[in-house]
């Protein structure tokens, strides 16, 4: 990387902040349900994720070797107003109330458009929370990065969501 | 080192400036910093001191003043992790997509048949 691209890159810390929008050929119904639930959020991040889908429900979720209780991230619900908004903080230590200056706020909005879906999502937290939160979500990030984790499992959850149609 | 610092560190648009600075000319004394930036000698050795207490330059003695220089590893990586944590999120939001959408084509089959 030279110089030049690097400071880019510490420019856009500026914002502190994670944003990405994306179409989903789905109806918010559908989505908000991809996003929000923990057996659909098991097959798009975590291996493991226990929580109630409920403001200020309390849960967490696992990577890799879930024996282990290192590999086990705290999550709480912040807000559930289903089909438009789906929110929660990550990374608190065990036993802490999440809230902001302890984990990463995480929010999903979602928008009808045209017979699908715009999902909104942002990370938030990262300047509050300091350092050791981006090593622990850059640490969570590697275990899911790849394609190759995620193909197996999709071919598995589609032919398991048709042979449940 | 304190981990909140290194945010702050970079957070600070002067800081970033003498961190391009620093890199363009690669190294630079408080006193010739200084001289490219709108704040004073004492304010650029203010924020040197924060730029080196998170391990993002290095000092030598050079001569009456001390010689800063870039600590590029330590920068890369600041940077690369946070970009990393934004690829992350763009293969979940893929993920999110393609399940969403199998579940919305089995829906819609199901109506049909």
């Amino acid at each position: 990387m030279t110089c030049n691209q690097t400071l880019q890159k510490v420019e856009s810390m500026e914002h502190e902040m994670i944003e990405r929008e994306i179409h989903i050929d789905a109806a918010p119904e559908v989505v908000f349900e991809v996003v929000s639930s923990p057996r659909h959020v098991r097959e798009w991040w975590p291996d493991e994720a226990e929580f109630p889908v409920e403001p200020g429900g309390t849960g967490r979720i696992g990577f890799g070797d879930t024996s282990q209780d290192n590999n086990w991230a705290q999550f709480t619900v912040v807000d559930v107003a289903p089909p438009r908004l789906f929110s929660f903080r990550w990374t608190h230590q065990a036993g802490e109330l999440a809230a902001p200056g302890n984990s990463l706020l995480v929010v999903f909005e979602l928008e009808p458009a045209g017979r699908g879906t715009l999902l909104r999502m942002t990370e938030t937290g990262f300047r509050e929370r300091g350092w050791d939160a981006v090593e622990i979500a850059h640490e969570y990030a590697e275990h899911v990065a790849g394609w190759d984790y995620f193909l197996p499992r999709l071919l598995a959850y589609a032919a398991k969501v048709g042979a449940d149609a | 080192m304190v981990d909140d610092d290194l945010w702050s560190a970079v957070g600070d648009p002067t800081r970033r400036r003498m961190l391009d600075l620093l890199l363009s000319d690669g190294g630079a004394t408080a006193t010739s910093l200084s001289e490219h930036l709108p704040v004073t000698r004492q304010a650029v050795a203010k924020h040197l001191v924060v730029l080196d207490r998170v391990g993002l330059v290095h000092s030598t003695i050079a001569g009456r003043e001390r010689q800063f220089r870039v600590d590029q590893a330590q920068l890369a990586r600041a940077v690369d992790q946070l970009a990393d944590v934004g690829a992350a999120w763009d293969a979940r939001l893929q993920r999110i997509k393609r399940i969403a959408e199998t579940i919305e084509r089995t829906r819609d089959q199901s109506a049909q048949n």
